[in-house]
């Protein structure tokens, strides 16, 4: 025997040590992904927005959702902070404008569309994809109701029909991916009268807020909210007012959901494969201490040599 | 053994990582001190608040600055029927803004002169059994200040200039005064005149034998003495506490003047802005004829222009420079000087902000901020000279200029714009939900007009009818027919026209876009321009 007990306990610490220790992060998930070329993504300009509500109205209609409580006319429901729910993928909020009490700042809320979703990433039944086209889209087909994208969630969008008993699915704005692909628009993007929000290439997007930051810049805030927040997103938002002030989180780094976690998850096989075998080899060992000295007890004087390390 | 001592070693590590993750949990957080939150209800904004702050002077502070209310003081010592006197000392018969002497002091002897004069004053007052300050060193020297300043700047508008002008008998030496280096002493200069802070900076400048005070010192000794000798004479004067000059609300109560008549210190009416320098340096653009008694009516102070000194332009900006920011702003070319935007000083940056005005924004603000005007643009201001035969006798080529321009803004000004335009458009390439839209073209012209009417720099600027026009009809060729929206603004998101707004949105934009600019309030809505389409079944 030529394997101490004190050694044995030294390689268990310092499996375990590595699973912790680990690697750094961005090299378990292979490398940076910056979001498939040519992807289409939708700028949205607060500064154009009037708060008609135009496009929630379209939106409801390109994804046949139940009409809502208060039709898309009436402008009071502005007053109200709303979120997404499973009827209404896309809600615009009116928001106090500092510097000009008169004229407030509307602001679209609906799915980011994340280039490196964090629903994706938590879904282990692989419900949701990140399309070409930019779209986030979600497969209710294998979706198992854990609702872990709910929490994994930086921007609180997707929603959960708790009211379907049978069949509850999952409920964000899928960024119109069926019309897409048959080379229409985005029900919301069609709809606007104003032109507030555009649609096009990724990179088309971010050259004409870069374009209106130049023409007018005294307009807007030098930042364009999506280019780089949770490592980007196919929604960007260009606005005169902080986007602090309009609800956007502007704590969420510049780092993708997935990379957050994927050294710790990285690490999963390694416990749930190594582990086993290590600590049944514990228990074989100690097993095999008590045949041994049990044989010893039953046959005694004779020469025991045991190495010491 | 080696192998022992790894185990050791993976051990340390281990028990390392153990105690940085605790660490991390926050277990043994012990950093954050909590601070002792300021309850911003609880403090209390005054005009008249003193810190005496000047012992900075002398490196750090042995204790925390003191506050002094000036206001509480003086009415306390008026109650008493004592004068300031209690606390300035004059010198040549002019009261000092210093406290309890008239020259700045040692360290030492400036803490005494504080010290004991308020703790003796504050005790005698105690002892004649009325309230009275503070007489322990802390109570002066507070750790936390629930005091701020709210003190506004104060200084001479034209119509307060005028008041004191007039009430000074139209003597203007009882205040302008310049320095004579020979014999050290100030004299009047007439002519030279200029505003206070051209010498008088916000810090004293110069070397000891010839130190120009401060403007804070010379406001407080100057305006100060002359209200207190006025009053002693029975006359109307103006505040004697702080709160007179430097409160929000009071300032308000301070008589304004309307048509304040022209200051008289022989500045011309009409100028000729050579585009040259001292040097002799000619830039190869026309000379601008400037206005400058018009230009002094939109303005309260000739600081607005004359930032350094009531000199021309071209005594401190050279033709050619590095156009670096620097103090006195020489190396700030004359070019930029003239054209810089965003600045106040500059003529355009001074008619450029005349354009966030609700009448001329509803255009304005959508006008690339960084376009390239066309030259005709420049002409406007850098006049081509009139041809010889208008019958001119001097034979000074500014001169000739200087009696041309009143003919020459009379052609300028005042257009009659007799445009024949549509009296309604009638847009129709986007009928789907709503009817088309009537749109009443030639009432938006006439009020555009209307509203141009009204301003003479508008009007200036807007020399023919197209330029009216350009607002909607942008990137038309002057003086043609636009061509119909629809002929560039088509389909939207066109990948060869980025920044090309589609048909729909360029309409919404610029009207909705408009009407918000111009606080037009009368078109919310979408029925408001358009009717609800019946949908035929």
């Amino acid at each position: 025997m030529s394997i101490s007990r004190r050694k044995f306990l030294g390689w268990v610490g310092a499996a375990g040590l590595s699973t912790t220790i680990g690697k750094p992060a961005a090299a378990a998930t292979g490398k940076h992904f910056t979001g498939y070329p040519n992807s289409f993504a939708i700028l949205h300009d607060t500064t154009l927005c009037v708060g008609c509500r135009t496009c929630e109205a379209a939106c409801n209609k390109v994804n046949d959702l139940p009409p809502p409580d208060k039709p898309f006319t009436d402008l009071s429901v502005l007053e109200d902070r709303r979120r997404t729910t499973t009827k209404a993928f896309t809600v615009v909020n009116k928001y106090d404008n500092k510097e000009k009490s008169k004229s407030p700042v509307f602001f679209k809320k609906q799915c980011n569309h994340c280039l490196e979703p964090a629903c994706a990433s938590v879904c282990f039944v692989s419900a949701f994809t990140k399309t070409k086209t930019g779209a986030v889209i979600y497969d209710s087909s294998v979706c198992v109701g854990c609702r872990y994208c709910m929490i994994a969630c930086p921007f609180e969008i997707p929603t959960y029909e708790y009211d379907q008993v049978l069949t509850p699915r999952i409920r964000k704005c899928t960024m119109c991916y069926p019309r897409v692909i048959k080379g229409q628009l985005p029900g919301c993007v069609e709809a606007c009268p104003m032109e507030a929000l555009s649609f096009g290439k990724r990179e088309d997007m971010i050259k004409i807020a870069q374009e209106r930051f130049r023409k007018y810049p005294d307009r807007y805030v030098d930042h364009v909210y999506g280019e780089h927040e949770m490592g980007g997103t196919s929604w960007l938002y260009i606005s005169g007012t902080p986007f602090k002030e309009l609800g956007m989180r502007e704590d969420l780094g510049v780092t993708p959901a997935p990379q957050l976690t994927a050294g710790a998850l990285s690490s999963v096989p390694i416990i749930a494969g190594l582990w086993p075998v290590l600590l049944a080899g514990l228990y074989a060992v100690s097993k095999r201490k008590e045949k041994i000295a049990q044989t010893e007890k039953e046959r005694p004087a004779e020469s025991e040599t045991e190495e010491e390390s | 053994m080696a192998k022992g001592k790894s185990l050791r070693i993976g051990a340390g590590i281990s028990v390392a990582i153990i105690i940085l993750l605790i660490g991390f949990m926050g277990v043994f957080d012990v950093t954050a001190v909590s601070k002792i939150p300021v309850d911003t209800e609880s403090i209390e904004f005054r005009p008249d608040i003193v810190f005496f702050d000047n012992m900075e002077a002398f490196g750090k502070l042995e204790k925390t600055k003191a506050v002094f209310l000036h206001d509480q003081h003086t009415d306390a010592l008026e109650k008493k029927n004592k004068d300031c006197l209690v606390c300035h000392k004059t010198e040549n018969g002019r009261m000092s803004p210093k406290f309890m002497r008239l020259k700045d002091v040692s360290r030492e002897e400036l803490t005494k002169i504080y010290c004991d004069n308020c703790t003796k004053c504050h005790t005698e007052t105690i002892a004649a059994g009325e309230k009275a300050g503070p007489v322990k060193c802390d109570d002066c020297h507070k750790e936390r200040i629930l005091i701020q300043s709210s003190r506004v700047p104060m200084g001479f508008d034209k119509s307060l200039h005028f008041r004191h002008y007039r009430a000074q008998e139209n003597k203007c030496d009882r205040c302008h005064h310049e320095y004579d280096k020979k014999s050290q002493k100030l004299f009047y200069d007439k002519g030279k005149e200029g505003t206070c802070r051209y010498c008088h900076k916000e810090k004293p400048e110069g070397d000891d034998t010839e130190k120009v005070i401060s403007m804070r010192f010379a406001s407080h000794s100057a305006c100060i003495d002359c209200h207190l000798k006025t009053r002693a004479k029975n006359m109307d004067a103006g505040p004697l506490r702080c709160a007179g000059c430097h409160d929000a609300q009071e300032q308000l109560k301070i008589e304004k003047v309307k048509n304040v008549p022209r200051l008289k210190r022989g500045q011309p009416d009409n100028v000729i802005i050579k585009t040259g320098d001292k040097k002799g340096l000619i830039a190869r653009m026309n000379q601008v004829p400037f206005s400058h008694k018009s230009h002094e009516e939109y303005n309260d102070t000739c600081r607005v222009c004359h930032l350094a000194s009531l000199e021309s332009c071209a005594t401190c900006h050279p033709l050619v420079g590095s156009n670096k920011v620097s103090k006195n702003g020489r190396d700030i070319t004359l070019e930029t000087a003239f054209h810089k935007r965003g600045h106040q000083s500059s003529c355009t940056g001074c008619h450029e902000s005349k354009q966030q005005d609700k009448s001329c924004a509803g255009c304005h603000a959508f006008m690339s901020k960084t376009r390239q005007q066309e030259s005709t643009a420049c002409l406007r201001c850098h006049m081509v000279p009139l041809p010889e035969k208008t019958g001119v006798l001097s034979t000074s080529k500014s001169a000739k200029m200087a009696r041309l321009m009143p003919q020459l803004w009379k052609e300028t000004f005042g257009p009659i714009y007799m445009v024949n335009v549509p009296k309604t458009v009638v847009v129709k390439d986007l009928m789907d939900q709503y009817e088309a839209v009537e749109y009443p073209h030639q009432k938006v012209f006439n009020s555009m007009v209307k509203q141009l009417e009204n301003s003479k720099l508008a009007r200036y600027f807007h020399y023919d009818e197209t330029t009216l026009c350009l607002g909607c009809h942008h990137n038309t060729p002057a003086g043609d027919k636009p061509p119909r929206c629809a002929n560039c603004h088509d389909k939207p998101f066109n990948e060869n026209n980025l920044f090309r707004p589609g048909i729909m949105g360029s309409f919404h934009q610029q009207c909705i876009g408009c009407h918000q600019k111009m606080g037009i309030e009368k078109y919310t809505g979408c029925t408001s321009c358009h009717k609800e389409r019946k949908k035929q079944s």
